[in-house]
Parts: C-alpha cells; structure tokens; sequence
C-alpha cells in the first residue's frame, strides 16, 4: 500500500472515531516500514485537527473530541512498539498537567480544554476536578511537564490558582512550569494579579496561550 | 409498588450502585442521548426560536425520560450510577403535587402549575445577584433591600457567597464560608424588614452543604418556608455536598430547590441533545433529589452553551431548547418549573433588558410556573447588579405570562436579531453594564434618571411591539 494511501486510512479512521481501524491502519504503516512520526504528524494528527477546527466551528461537540483522540491513542499504542526511543516525545509540541482547582467539581470546560489542547499536539495528563495544588505539582515534577493549567468557575475557588503559584514559588519550581489559568469567573487581571504566566478565556484562547508559552521557552 | 425512598436512592448513591469511570459514564450519555435524538426526530430550528409544536415538545419529553431511565445518574464521590426501571420512574412521577408552597404571612406563595398558553400570571417571581461580588454587611443589604421594595418580587436566590466573611478571602468548602453563609442570610432578612416585608422567602445557595445547614434557624435564619438549592452537574451527575444539602432540606422540612439545565456542546452534543439531557436533568431531580416529597420546586436553568468561542446563555439555540424544554415538562408533568437566566450583558444595559425579554419568551407561555433566580452577566465583575433588572425581571414576567407562543417567538425573534451579534469572544459576551451604586442613589434606593429612562424606553418599545404590561 503507498504511504499517502495510508496517511489517509490513519486520518480517516480517527475522524471516524474508529480505534480499531485506527490501530489497523498504524499495523498496516509498521508493515510499510512507514517512519512512525510520520504516521502520528502527517496521518493521525491531521484527523484530530480537523475534529478540532470542526468543534471550534460548532459542527462536533466535546464527546467527538475525546473519541477522536481515542482513537489517535489506539494508532499510537501500536506505533510506539516500533518507534526509535524518544521519538515520540519529539511529536508532542509540549506536556501539560491540567485540573479544575480544589474545592471546585465543575470538570467540563477543563474537558473540553485537554481535548484541544490534545488535538493541537500537546501531550496532556488531565487530574480531573478538585485538584490539589501540590497534586498538580507533583504531577507535573513526575511527567516532567511544561504547564500547569488550572481552571475554577465558582468565585470562591478561584484563590486556590494563587496557592498554585505559590506554592510553586515555595517549592522552588516557579521557573520550572509555566501556569495557565481559565474558567468561568476568572479574568487577564486576576491572571496578572497572581503571578500566573497565562491566561485562557476559552478553550480557543487556552490552546493558544499554551502555544506561546512553550515557544518562550 | 412505591418509587424508592430517599433512603434507597442514598445507599444507590453510595453504597450498591454499579462502579464505573467517569469518563465512560459521559460518553454512554453522548452515544445514549445522540441515538434517541435521531429515533425521536428532534431537530435544531433556528428560524423559530419558540417552537409553537407540541409534537416536537412530547417527542423531546419521551426521549429525555428515556435517556434518564437508560444511563440514571452519577455520583462523582463514589463513582457510583444510581440507576433505576422503568415502574420506579414512573412511580415517582405519582408523587408529584404540582404545588409548593413559600414565604410566610403576606409573603405566603403558592406556586401551582401552569400550562403552555395558559396566560394566568407566574405563582412566583424570584429576584436575585447572582455571583458578583459585593462588600459585606451594608451595601449588600441595600442591594437586596432595592429588590425586595419591587412589589413584582416574591422572594430572592441568595447566592454563591460573597469573596470575604468578616473581612477575610472566603474559599469554597472552607469553615469561612460557613461563617457567611449565616452572615447573608441575616442581612438577607434585616433588607426585607427594611422593606416591609418580613415574610419573604429565599434560598440559600452557598457551595457547602454545611453553610446552608449554618443558616438554618426558623425564627431570624432560613426558615423551613425558605429553601435550599442542590444542583444537577452537567450532565446527570451530582456528589455528597449536593446529596447532604437534599438530606438535610429534607429532614429540616425546608424547601428543596434543585438547580439544573443543559449545557449546548457539552457531554450531550448540540442543541438538540442538550435539549433533552436538560429534560432527563429534570427527570433525575425528582428520582434523585426528590423534589415530589415535601414542598420543592426545581429550576430548569436555561440551556447554556459551551463552545470554545464563548459560554454563553441566551443565545438562539438556548432559547430555542428552553422553549421545547419549557412545554415539554409543562405538557407532561406535574414538576413546578421555574426559569432561570443568565445575560450576556450587564445591568443597566439595553442587551441585558432584551436578553430578558428572549429569556422570557421561551418561560412563561411555554409553561413555567414562574421564575427565580434573577439574571446576572455571565461574567463576573464586583458589584453587578440591581433592584432595576429584577423589576425588569418581574414586569414582563407577568407580562409575558399573558401571551401566546406564537406572539413569543415573533418577539424572542425580534430580540435575538437586536443583540445575538454582540455575543462573541472579543466582546467578551456583551458589554459589562455598570454598577450598583452607579444605577442607584443609594441614599434614596432610587433608579438614577439616565438608567430609569433606558428602563422606560424599552418598555415603551415593547409595548409598541404589542407587549402589555
């Protein structure tokens, strides 16, 4: 089978949210002797970004997103085996660790915020709602992660983003991880005020903050 | 044959019920809602954005209670499905009273239900701020007093908490919230003393369960006329602080108000399967929090849509759910349902008033009992709010109860093509609006000239447009 042909059914098969088919088309690159970073950048990746724009576009939803990346993860599992090693990290524009802060158990904008992100390329390890901040940290110390993204959408909870920092800053680790910060009540001010180094308003907005903050670095 | 007492429906929550992940919950909801959006033909309609079709509204009703029976409801503490048949759904529908009653002495409400096109006036109008931050103790009072001085308004939503509790930052959960939970109740009562009516109801709507138990005291507290609010988490989940606030409404005899909708973008899909995830909400409010035992009434919050441009909540595709939503509960339950809306824009705004107008005409001829919660702007800046939007609020409440949905959807329509334009991400939803203390004298608690005139042209306009008041 020619490399385009299979670039195609790797694509397909994730905007088709079909992990089957998806793991059969990465089978079917490692049987073309097809380099594996080529199969996730130029096949299964392309997928994923046109689950991506289509949700920005309001044609998918949150549940597309989370099948689609799925079904890049099944590709993946396959490729890896046959992958020089480290080549897959050079595939992932950055490591992010994500949750919605203590306190608070609103968990579906962070959802949809580790889905873009993870369909723009970033490798994300999402804590769920109520997150502790030292979990956070903890996480990204042992994943070795660029950003920590931290969202609250009550206003009451909004003050345990500024224990992130500083516990960051306690630690040591301040330089160390990049914070980005989003949700419902919170604002480029309070983001400014508590020392984080970005800001999302929306997912969109989200995705392109993390972007930056992996390029200054 | 008895639906499953509270009791039951608490060791399902977290003791029997079947284990699994979160995540496989969401997406059975997705694959569950998405199937029965096709089998029961429901399709976003965004020339009419109050449906006048009662077929569309019983097709919407079936396939809400069929993907409430189906998937059941998750409890994100113990990861648990509370899970239930077919006999006990429809047992617990038996329970329903359609009435609730609120208030005490002159205040004394009785919310009875209403139909689609029933044009009898809204049982209760609740007024509210909901989330901006105000300074404890004195403004906060007039704040409330300049509601409860409107004679539309029958009672408040009192909540999230305010930002600081004697002087000090509150966290969520945290024993400062506690504190305030106690302290906005008192002010609460001291603002309606100061407007001659001591008996109004509110509900309380502070984050922890324990804050609202807090407050609790049937002289000078929350009474048992007042409620508290437990709400449904997108989608049908809840947890133990939400479950502990339903126990203990229902052991102190208060009234359960359960806060729910559904959320566009969400684990649902699109309008059309937040539609009927909001109805299934509606659904698990009285399986799961029992609003059919004691005197409950549940709030089907308008459709919110979440997409990575904006959160939002008036737009087109919300009020063209929460009309279906609306006529769907109305036409096929006894639930007592009242509305709840959320502006883009702020207070002392023109969008925020026609905001108000779309909401309410996809609420009251569409069946709801009546409205609480107030309006707020989405996004949250210190001191919006005021006694003028709740007014707003209220007059065309009763306004709109008097209209039929075909009238409705020609005005909602009207309103939608004024400001759905100013809703984008740049803009940030909508223009901030002012504050409290910009909107009224506060010596006098008077509206200031500039913003009573606003106030007054749009009335005019609506009246204009055949709206009367």
């Amino acid at each position: 089978m020619k490399e385009q042909e299979i670039l195609k059914r790797l694509s397909d098969a994730v905007l088709q949210f079909d992990s089957e088919a998806a793991a059969d088309a990465a089978r079917a690159s490692v049987a073309a002797k097809m380099n594996p970073v080529r199969a996730i950048e130029e096949g299964l990746a392309v997928g994923l970004r046109v689950i991506g724009d289509k949700f920005e576009a309001g044609e998918l939803w949150l549940p597309h997103l989370i099948l689609g990346a799925e079904a890049m993860e099944a590709a993946i599992k396959v490729l890896e085996e046959h992958m020089p090693r480290g080549a897959l990290e050079s595939t992932s524009r950055g490591t992010v660790v994500i949750g919605t802060v203590e306190g608070d158990i609103h968990d579906l904008g962070l959802r949809i915020v580790a889905s873009m992100l993870r369909a723009n390329g970033f490798k994300v390890y999402d804590l769920g709602c109520n997150a502790r901040s030292l979990d956070l940290i903890q996480k990204a110390k042992e994943v070795d992660a660029d950003i920590i993204a931290a969202s609250s959408l009550m206003t009451t909870t909004m003050p345990f983003m500024r224990d992130l920092v500083e516990a960051l800053e306690s630690a040591g680790l301040r330089d160390r991880f990049k914070v980005l910060v989003g949700g419902g009540p919170v604002s480029k001010e309070w983001a400014k005020a508590i020392g984080a180094d970005g800001y999302g308003k929306d997912a969109s907005e989200a995705v392109k903050a993390a972007k930056q903050l992996v390029q200054k670095e | 044959m008895t639906a499953p007492s509270l009791w039951e429906v608490l060791d399902r929550a977290c003791n029997t019920g079947k284990v699994v992940a979160a995540k496989d919950f969401d997406m059975k909801v997705f694959s569950v809602a998405s199937r029965l959006v096709k089998e029961h033909g429901i399709r976003y309609d965004p020339e009419t954005p109050v449906s006048t079709d009662d077929g569309l509204a019983d097709d919407a009703w079936r396939a809400g209670l069929e993907l409430f029976t189906e998937v059941g409801a998750y409890c994100m503490n113990s990861g648990r499905v509370i899970g239930f048949d077919e006999s006990e759904v429809k047992e617990g529908f038996k329970e329903l009273r359609g009435e609730a009653v609120v208030g005490e002495g002159a205040e004394r409400r009785v919310l009875r239900l209403r139909d689609v096109d029933d044009g009898s006036p809204p049982s209760i109008v609740c007024g509210g701020v909901i989330e901006s931050n105000f300074p404890e103790g004195e403004l906060f009072v007039k704040l409330y007093q300049s509601i409860a001085q409107e004679p539309t308004i029958d009672g408040f939503y009192v909540g999230p908490p305010l930002q600081s509790s004697e002087g000090r930052l509150v966290r969520s959960g945290t024993p400062l919230e506690t504190h305030l939970g106690t302290s906005m109740v008192s002010w609460v009562r001291e603002a309606t003393r100061r407007a001659g009516r001591p008996g109004m109801h509110f509900i309380s709507a502070c984050t922890s369960a324990i804050a609202n138990v807090a407050a609790c005291d049937s002289a000078e507290g929350l009474r048992r006329s007042d409620g508290i609010v437990s709400t449904i988490m997108p989608e049908l989940k809840t947890d133990y602080e939400n479950l502990n606030k339903v126990v203990y409404s229902h052991d102190y005899g208060c009234v359960k108000h359960v806060y729910n909708g559904g959320m566009i973008g969400g684990w649902a899909g699109g309008p059309e399967g937040a539609l009927i995830v909001s109805i299934a909400n509606a659904v698990m409010a009285v399986m799961v929090y029992r609003i059919g035992v004691g005197s409950s009434y549940n709030a089907l919050g308008y459709l919110r849509a979440s997409t990575p441009n904006y959160s939002a909540f008036v737009t087109r595709p919300c009020v063209w759910g929460s009309s279906i939503g609306s006529q769907a509960l109305s036409r096929n339950t006894k639930i007592v349902n009242t509305v709840v809306a959320m502006t883009n824009a702020g207070p002392g705004t023109e969008m925020q008033l026609q905001e108000i107008v779309a909401a309410l005409c996809a609420s009251m001829p569409c069946g709801r009992e009546g409205l609480s919660q107030g309006v707020r702007r989405f996004k949250v800046k210190p001191l919006l709010g005021s006694g003028l939007e709740n007014r707003f609020w209220g007059e065309v409440g009763y306004a709109m109860s008097r209209v039929k949905r075909d009238f409705a959807n020609h005005l909602a329509e009207e309103m939608l093509s004024r400001y759905e334009h100013r809703v984008t991400r740049d803009s940030d939803g909508g223009p901030e609006g002012h504050t409290f203390d910009e909107i009224y004298d506060l010596a006098t608690l008077k509206p200031r000239k500039q913003f009573q005139e606003l106030y007054d042209g749009v009335k005019r306009e609506l009246e204009d447009m055949g709206l009367e008041f």
